[in-house]
């Protein structure tokens, strides 16, 4: 496998190890994934009936509803949260529902943003990955 | 970031809990998106309905209520999940209800305006041009950034109670004029637009501008601000768009050039084949519905009043529901006004101080959907248990009424 390694910036910092769940289109929480399961429900989601649970869940960018940020904190209180979130441009839901899930839960979910859409292609859905935020880098693990 | 002194005090717990909780959130929030500095907003709006905040949700809101957390600024509030007045007659379960009761009583506590709507520009708060302001409620967003020339970023569940009980929001984003220029261009060559092709060319643009901030050029002198209240709901249902330029409309934007600052930007041609696309994706069955629902974003007083004479002398046809979601002031006036009356002759009814897409509708028993709203379409066909169907206004009353 060729190596994958991408550079990004830390939002929210820590590290987290996982499977990569990768989606090419505009993703939210928010009526798009059931928090009691972490599964995706959205139709329009290319990634729809896959679990966010101890994901790696990449997307380019956020859409819709302004309560995408408490359907995350939901899935944080269940334990069905991604592991950590990784976007193209920066989904302020994303980093409002990990600092949620730090000041309410005390519960690590880092976030990156700036890996391009472009790099995406070099990853599937599956795959290991090694993502350190204060680093502002992920990798695939080999 | 940089916290002046009062804000550092605020931090370390000297201004009391509910304002440390706050700046603990805001603080961190700010340091993830880099920002320099935190600055005054003029006001606040937020989200107290139980449909999304979800238990974790109360937690957060009884959390800052409890600890003496009190809106520093006037603010208002989204929908509620419930009709607050007639809940029980809508047939919502009462331990839902309770739920949705504690939200309503912590928001109360805090001294929010009571005001229960995503429609709070045309109800109860005014921003003005150039002021910050620190709202949720995408579609609320994009009218404040795009017709009122106000400036808010899309504060989340969270961050929006947060920014409220401080009176301040991160400066960054779409706080920041470079940050505002439009760097994609929309044009629209069609006439005759009806209601649903407001909506529709919303959710084209969404859709279709990414992350990039658009200009749409081409709308009629005509329109009203119903209408691009619509148009902005369905924007910001497919995508991130927190702002669309409109020429001639948006403060500081004439011209397609003033809203790029002069730059080139890709330029994307608005087709009738560019709306059926949209109709086709959000029309996702027509099999006759057990509801119909108008309303997301709530309709004003003009819409209801609008919908009462497409529905004059008719009478609702058996095993169908219709809904009409509107705020509590303009379920004041169509009472006042006789309005009301000839919309429920008909069988059909007003519901004020929740909204369709927020309430919940499979609970309610309810299979398949119909509505002219595209972000209606949009979620309840995203959380996949109801069938959704997406036509014009008359087009549905033809079809659900004789």
């Amino acid at each position: 496998m060729k190596q994958w390694l991408e550079r990004g910036r830390g939002l929210i910092m820590g590290s987290a190890h996982g499977e990569a769940l990768v989606s090419l289109r505009a993703f939210t929480f928010a009526h798009g994934v059931d928090p009691s399961t972490g599964v995706v429900t959205d139709v329009r989601s290319d990634v729809k009936g896959m679990n966010v649970k101890g994901k790696i869940l990449f997307y380019p960018f956020g859409k819709g509803s302004t309560t995408a940020s408490s359907w995350f904190l939901e899935t944080v209180r269940l334990g069905n949260n991604p592991a950590a979130v990784v976007t193209e441009s920066v989904d302020l839901s994303a980093v409002i529902g990990s600092v949620m899930a730090r000041v309410v839960y005390g519960k690590e979910v880092p976030v990156m943003s700036g890996v391009p859409l472009t790099a995406y292609s070099g990853l599937k859905s599956g795959d290991e990955v090694f993502l350190d935020a204060a680093k502002g880098e992920v990798r695939r693990e080999e | 970031m940089h916290l002046d002194s009062a804000q550092e005090k605020a931090l370390r717990g000297g201004l009391g809990e509910a304002k440390q909780f706050a700046m603990e959130i805001v603080s961190k929030v700010g340091d993830a998106v880099g920002a320099d500095e935190l600055v005054p907003i003029k006001s606040a709006h937020v989200l107290a309905h139980y449909s999304s905040l979800h238990d974790a949700g109360v937690e957060v809101l009884e959390r800052f209520a409890d600890s003496g957390g009190r809106f520093a600024v006037p603010t208002s509030v989204d929908p509620a999940s419930i009709d607050l007045q007639n809940w029980e007659s809508f047939g919502i379960p009462e331990d839902y209800a309770r739920q949705q009761l504690r939200l309503c009583d912590a928001y109360t506590r805090m001294g929010g305006m009571r005001c229960w709507t995503c429609v709070q520009y045309q109800v109860c708060n005014f921003p003005k041009e150039g002021d910050v302001v620190a709202w949720a409620e995408s579609s609320a967003v994009v009218f404040a950034n795009s017709v009122l020339g106000s400036k808010s970023n899309k504060m989340t569940a969270g961050m929006d109670v947060a920014c409220a009980v401080l009176g301040l929001t991160p400066k960054f984003g779409m706080l920041l004029d470079e940050n505002r220029l439009a760097n994609v261009a929309f044009r629209l060559n069609l006439k005759g637009l009806t209601d649903l092709d407001y909506r529709s060319i919303g959710f084209f643009v969404g859709r279709n501008a990414g992350a990039r901030v658009p200009s749409l050029a081409g709308l009629p002198s005509s329109v009203t601000s119903d209408q691009i209240k619509h148009l902005g709901a369905g924007a910001a249902a497919a995508g991130p768009v927190t702002m669309i330029h409109f020429p001639g409309i948006t403060p500081g934007s004439k011209t397609t050039a003033e809203a790029s600052g002069g730059e080139r930007v890709e330029e994307i041609e608005i087709t009738r084949s560019s709306l059926s696309d949209i109709e086709s994706d959000l029309n996702q069955t027509s099999e006759f519905p057990d509801l119909v629902a108008f309303g997301v974003p709530h309709l004003s007083v003009n819409e209801l009043g609008e919908l009462a004479k497409q529905l004059d002398g008719r009478k609702l046809k058996k095993g169908v529901r219709m809904y009409a979601y509107t705020s509590s002031p303009a379920y004041d006036m169509a009472e006042r006004t006789g309005i009301s009356t000839i919309i429920e002759r008909t069988g059909a009814r007003i519901s004020h101080s929740t909204d369709a897409e927020i309430s919940p509708l499979k609970a309610l028993g309810f299979n398949t959907v119909l509505t002219n709203s595209a972000k209606l379409a949009e979620i309840v066909s995203s959380e996949g248990e109801i069938k959704v169907g997406y036509a014009q206004q008359k087009e549905i009353i033809e079809r659900v009424t004789s």
